[in-house]
């Protein structure tokens, strides 16, 4: 009798079909998770950077690249002194042109980078000895804004 | 064959009291193909499916599907009022069926080509295209807010010269079903004639692409032949394999930001511009900006055409013709 009056009311179907598919759609994300689709992507070598940057910014072209140690991010940057990061998302790759330096944090070999859009999150890149240099000249951003 | 025919094509002349819901016919079919194109990846190409992606996908079909059945009633209602106003009356038969497939496929090409054209229906059909992912579970990433942007009205005007609001929302319907299979990259390339007529992968794998050469092409929906009149075809090239997504990747799986993200734009924009460019904000291209700090589609094919003309030696002409504004080094 209850669920007859559960079903009178006006949109009770649609909710129960979306509540219904929003199950099924669940089911089939935890299908596809167990079977281990998608790939762990990582930056092969200076060449696929620089590729991952001109199609992410026609036109970029990169004077000099740092790779993440686990080649999952990188830092390039242009003659104009732009710097752009690219980091992993998912099994592909995006990028973001960096405008200031003030998402940047130096802790020894890391450099963690996050930039104006919160959405596209922060990123830990091991940099090595090269981090603090990178770091230092991060600073050029902040001066040119 | 003519017993089967007869009757069938009979039957398309009775009057249909309601649309015919097409799609939720389809959805079953729609989880099946999508489960076989997952065991196919799982076999050959891994990385076809990120699983964060995919959920997002659906979940913005779900949400899609929701929204679409909220305002359906209103949509039938507005069919339902021009026809009733209408200036000539259309029969049900065989033809006018036929007819009112090709007439809904061509608006939706103006439809769509509009939703890439002009910010204020990009925003609404943006989300169609912010996977960096072509399979399957693409197709059914639909906008939640094409209400709010009037894009339906692109698809109803034909109410007011008779079709029936039934049979222009179940071609409506029929269109949005034929275009689902076309989101894979498990088929590589259909027959040429099939390739000529139809809309296919390859065809649609240009129109979802970043690749500057591939940016606004490719708008049909099921019939390939709109983008060969309107000038806005572009084959498929082995030697510039398609990438997918939006010019800046959302970086995101977020739902949320995937749906409403160009809207908050739009807004900002909109609250941040002068007076005199308030309006082309929402009406101008997506990437214009009244100071240029931003780049169009445009702009960028023009800045990948000075170093890549070898690959589409009749690009410069046909943007010439569109007047768009070429280097000629």
């Amino acid at each position: 009798m209850a669920l007859d009056a559960l079903l009178a009311l006006p949109g009770a179907s649609i909710a129960l079909q979306a509540i219904g598919s929003l199950m099924a759609v669940l089911l089939v994300f935890v299908l596809v998770r167990a079977l281990g689709v998608g790939s762990d992507v990582r930056i092969a070598d200076e060449a696929e950077a620089r590729a991952l940057a001109e199609a992410a910014h026609c036109g970029f072209d990169p004077i000099e690249i740092a790779l993440d140690r686990a080649r999952i991010g990188a830092l390039l940057r242009n003659r104009a002194g732009e710097v752009m990061l690219i980091r992993r998302h998912g099994a592909r790759f995006a990028a973001r042109v960096l405008s200031s330096h003030a998402g940047a944090r130096l802790d020894r070999g890391f450099l963690t980078l996050s930039t104006e859009d919160p959405h596209f999150g922060s990123i830990t890149l091991d940099l090595g000895e090269r981090a603090q240099v990178w770091a230092a000249s991060l600073r050029r951003l902040g001066a040119r804004a | 064959m003519t017993n089967f025919l007869a009757p069938m094509l009979a039957s398309l002349s009775h009057p249909i009291s309601q649309p015919i819901d097409v799609i939720a016919y389809a959805v079953p079919v729609f989880v099946a193909m999508i489960l076989i194109e997952i065991a196919w990846a799982r076999r050959h190409a891994p990385d076809a499916y990120e699983p964060r992606d995919m959920l997002t996908s659906l979940l913005m079909g779900l949400g899609s599907t929701i929204a679409g059945a909220l305002v359906a009633g209103m949509i039938y209602a507005a069919a339902t009022w021009l026809y009733a106003h209408r200036v000539a009356t259309v029969p049900y038969a065989w033809w006018s069926w036929i007819a009112v497939l090709l007439l809904d496929d061509f608006n939706y090409y103006w439809a769509h080509r509009t939703g890439h054209r002009v910010r204020w229906f990009w925003a609404a059909h943006v989300n169609h295209h912010t996977s960096q992912h072509y399979n399957l579970s693409t197709a059914l990433r639909q906008t939640w807010t094409g209400f709010l942007a009037l894009s339906f009205t692109f698809r109803i005007w034909p109410a007011f010269f008779g079709v029936p609001p039934e049979m222009l929302l179940t071609a409506g319907a029929a269109n949005t079903v034929g275009q689902f299979w076309i989101h894979t990259e498990a088929v590589r390339r259909m027959p040429a004639w099939f390739e000529w007529v139809f809309n296919t992968p390859s065809h649609h794998r240009v129109h979802h692409a970043t690749n500057p050469l591939y940016l606004d092409r490719n708008y049909a929906g099921v019939f390939m032949f709109w983008d060969r009149l309107f000038g806005t075809f572009q084959p498929e090239l082995d030697e510039e394999p398609a990438r997918y997504g939006v010019i800046r990747q959302l970086g995101t799986f977020n739902l949320l930001h995937s749906v409403f993200h160009e809207w908050k734009g739009i807004v900002k924009d909109f609250a941040s511009a002068p007076w005199r460019y308030k309006l082309a904000y929402l009406v101008r291209e997506p990437g214009w900006s009244h100071d240029g700090s931003r780049d169009t589609s445009d702009a960028i094919r023009t800045r990948w055409l000075e170093r890549n003309r070898h690959l589409a030696p009749d690009e410069p002409q046909r943007m010439a013709d569109e007047g768009i504004a070429v280097s000629h080094p």
